[in-house]
């Protein structure tokens, strides 16, 4: 049990232009779980490795506990890691992957036994312990991947995308037993993934990252209600949320020929840069509207999922603009008698609007 | 997404039901016939391969088999007398076949062993990321292009007794000259160390590239649990080189068996009595002694027969291992 912290921490690979990871500010307390998200490249997975020694860290310093491990090697870390693609030991049997840290630890054999046993038990391994990685399931793998990472009782997890090799059921599945194994651990645990539902629904808080600068930190109901920038704005939510980017006129907003009603203080402050604020709406707190009230969208294409529907539009009367053409989605409820190419107005709920400044991307209240 | 993600689902699912809606319909006998129909274009296309091999290699194999059977000479190899398994009685009871079996034998391990063994740590050496490692990868296979002849000439001179480099070396140290050729083991090691300077560089490329497709995330999970680097080269790459480790056995001993060139010219008078009471004349070395100095084809024949038996028996025990051994993993 620890706290992990990164100070300061950059990462620059030879030649590269810029950081990977670029001066990382991030206190992780004692038994959370903190999930690290971002897309491709934003150098999440470059951090968790500076965590696990893996990777150099150019400049500031990282702390387990109260340790400074920046130049210490994986073994004198205390952590356990889970690979994307398990990386178990072919040749080893269920039981010899799991117990291989602990033999080199020269814990004896019979303990070895005892603890592989009960991390077995825990992950219904038991069964299966005998086998090489080549006779498992991929979920299995997985299981036995977790087993390695418990049998040790380290300081702290590091998952790398342990998931994302398998189906999107079994996805679902695991991701809940992995976030009430970590409850029930209490162990401090470091979690990557580049989806942010997953994110989302397994993290005590969540860091976005992108080019390699953390965007916000915060619990998941923060970074949906409050995200702190268009980036994470954007990123966090399925579907999206809507943005749009308008003058700002009298009253509010303006995007194609409707008016997006903004506050006067909140419109005067965003619109200070250059005098085009970006308006984010999320597609559930989109309602419908009578005809020639608020925005006129025409329907492209209508998802039924059956618990509701989503309907993807664009502006009717800005096809031309590519600002102003992107789409915008609306949650709706079911079986809405709506048709491909209908045309539609839509009013946003007033206090659900989110404003950011259009050149700095920064969010406004 | 939920579209997306069902259809290719779909399509597996979709399509063993197609085929086995078409099963019942046909007696499998006549889809066999069709499949072999089906592939006459395949045979054809091996056919080339299989032509020069009959040509030059089956016939040969076959036609050494009934020579063996004969006792027959150089210049009249079709009219020997037919003397049954004769030839092969008189090569078991001949101490030169022994001599030349035992010669082969520790010279094969003296040459064998040191070689798979310098190629592993050579291949672990050139696996991490060095200054210039094209270079050396390259000058790793040198030896392995330099011509057997020219190679085993410039070692003949450096083990030479009285001018000879090595022996310059052990008198400057305080140490004895040694004459190399003419002791039993001096003689077999000199030839050990050529043929292990020769191959270790091609070994070390075949260990290298298996090396290289061992996945990086192994050496990492090993690292977190606490390996060190000697460890990991046990735990990790020994295990996945073991098919490969399996091959090198197998293609170094056969090799061995056949060894025939550096203790020829080693010799340096090209004569083929493996030196002056055959203290490293080898099998190869006897089988041309038997037919090109003796002029007893059928003898010769007979030694070759016998040392692709002793090839067969050595690659039959390496299967059963790596047979038993694949079953233990399962």
């Amino acid at each position: 049990m620890a706290t992990v912290s990164f100070q300061q921490a950059s990462r620059i690979y030879p030649k590269a232009e810029r950081p990977a990871v670029d001066s990382l500010d991030l206190q992780i307390a004692d038994g959370e779980f903190l999930v690290l998200v971002g897309p491709s490249g934003c150098g999440k997975s470059t951090s968790l490795r500076m965590l696990a020694g893996l990777e150099e860290v150019d400049s500031g310093s990282i702390v387990i506990g109260d340790k400074d491990v920046t130049d210490a090697p994986p073994k004198d870390r205390d952590i356990a890691m889970v690979f994307q693609n398990y990386a178990l030991y072919p040749h080893m049997t269920v039981e010899e992957n799991m117990g291989f840290a602990l033999k080199l630890a020269g814990i004896g054999k019979d303990e070895r036994a005892t603890r592989v046993r009960e991390a077995a038990k825990i992950l219904d391994l038991e069964p299966y312990l005998s086998r090489r990685p080549k006779a498992l399931s991929g979920g299995q793998r997985q299981r036995v991947a977790m087993g390695r990472a418990i049998v040790r009782n380290p300081q702290v997890f590091l998952m790398d995308e342990p998931l994302s090799n398998l189906d999107a059921k079994l996805r679902v599945q695991t991701r809940t037993q992995i976030a009430a194994l970590q409850r029930r651990l209490g162990t401090t645990t470091v979690y990557v993934t580049h989806d942010q539902v997953e994110a989302m629904t397994m993290g005590d808080r969540v860091a976005v990252l992108k080019d390699g600068v953390l965007q916000q930190c915060d619990t998941p109901g923060a970074l949906y209600d409050r995200p702190a920038n268009v980036f994470v704005a954007g990123f966090i939510g399925s579907p999206a949320m809507n943005l749009v980017t308008g003058d700002a006129v009298d009253g509010g907003v303006q995007v194609g020929s409707a008016v997006l009603p903004v506050p006067r203080d909140q419109l005067t402050r965003a619109a200070a840069s250059n005098g085009k604020v970006t308006v984010g709406f999320r597609p559930e707190s989109v309602r419908l509207a009578g005809p020639g009230e608020g925005l006129p969208v025409r329907v492209d294409v209508v998802e039924q999922l059956g618990s509701d529907a989503f309907l993807y539009t664009s502006l009717a009367d800005a096809p031309d603009d590519v600002l102003h053409s992107a789409d915008l989605v609306v949650r709706t409820e079911p079986r809405t008698p709506v048709t491909t190419g209908q045309q539609l107005w839509l009013s946003a709920d007033r206090g659900a609007l989110h404003v950011f400044d259009a050149q700095t991307q920064q969010r406004v209240d | 997404m939920t579209i997306a993600s069902q259809s290719p689902r779909d399509a597996l699912i979709a399509a063993p039901t197609v085929v086995s809606q078409l099963d019942p319909d046909r007696p499998p006998a006549a889809r066999r016939r069709t499949k072999l129909t089906r592939n006459n274009w395949g045979y054809a296309y091996v056919a080339p391969f299989f032509l020069v091999f009959g040509a030059f290699s089956l016939y040969p194999f076959l036609y050494t088999a009934w020579v063996s059977l004969h006792r027959t000479s150089l210049s009249n190899i079709d009219g020997g007398t037919w003397v049954g398994l004769e030839n092969y009685r008189n090569l078991l009871q001949s101490e030169f076949f022994w001599n030349a079996a035992r010669n082969t034998l520790t010279i094969g391990i003296l040459s064998t062993v040191p070689q798979l063994c310098m190629a592993l740590g050579l291949a672990h050496l050139l696996n991490y990321k060095l200054r210039g490692r094209t270079f050396f990868r390259t000058a790793m296979l040198m030896p392995y292009a330099t011509s057997i002849a020219a190679a085993t000439l410039v070692f003949a001179q450096l083990f030479g007794r009285d001018y000879g480099l090595i022996n310059t070396m052990l008198e400057a140290v305080g140490l004895e000259r040694i004459d190399w050729e003419s002791g039993t083991w001096t003689s077999q090691f000199a030839i050990a160390v050529i043929v292990t300077w020769r191959w270790t560089g091609y070994n070390a490329l075949i260990y290298l590239a298996a090396m290289q497709s061992i996945p990086g995330e192994l050496y990492e999970a090993a690292e977190i649990d606490g390996a060190s680097r000697w460890k990991q080269f046990l735990h990790v790459t020994i295990p996945s080189l073991r098919p490969t480790i399996l091959f090198t056995v197998v293609v170094s001993t056969i090799g061995a068996v056949q060894l025939f060139g550096e203790p020829l010219l080693f010799a340096g008078n090209g004569t083929t009595s493996g030196g002056s009471s055959g203290q490293y004349q080898t099998l190869g070395l006897l089988m041309y002694q038997q037919g090109w100095s003796n002029f007893h084809i059928g003898q010769a024949a007979t030694t070759a027969w016998a040392m692709f038996m002793i090839i067969l028996v050595i690659v039959g025990v390496n299967a059963v291992i790596g047979r038993l051994r694949a079953r233990a993993d399962r």
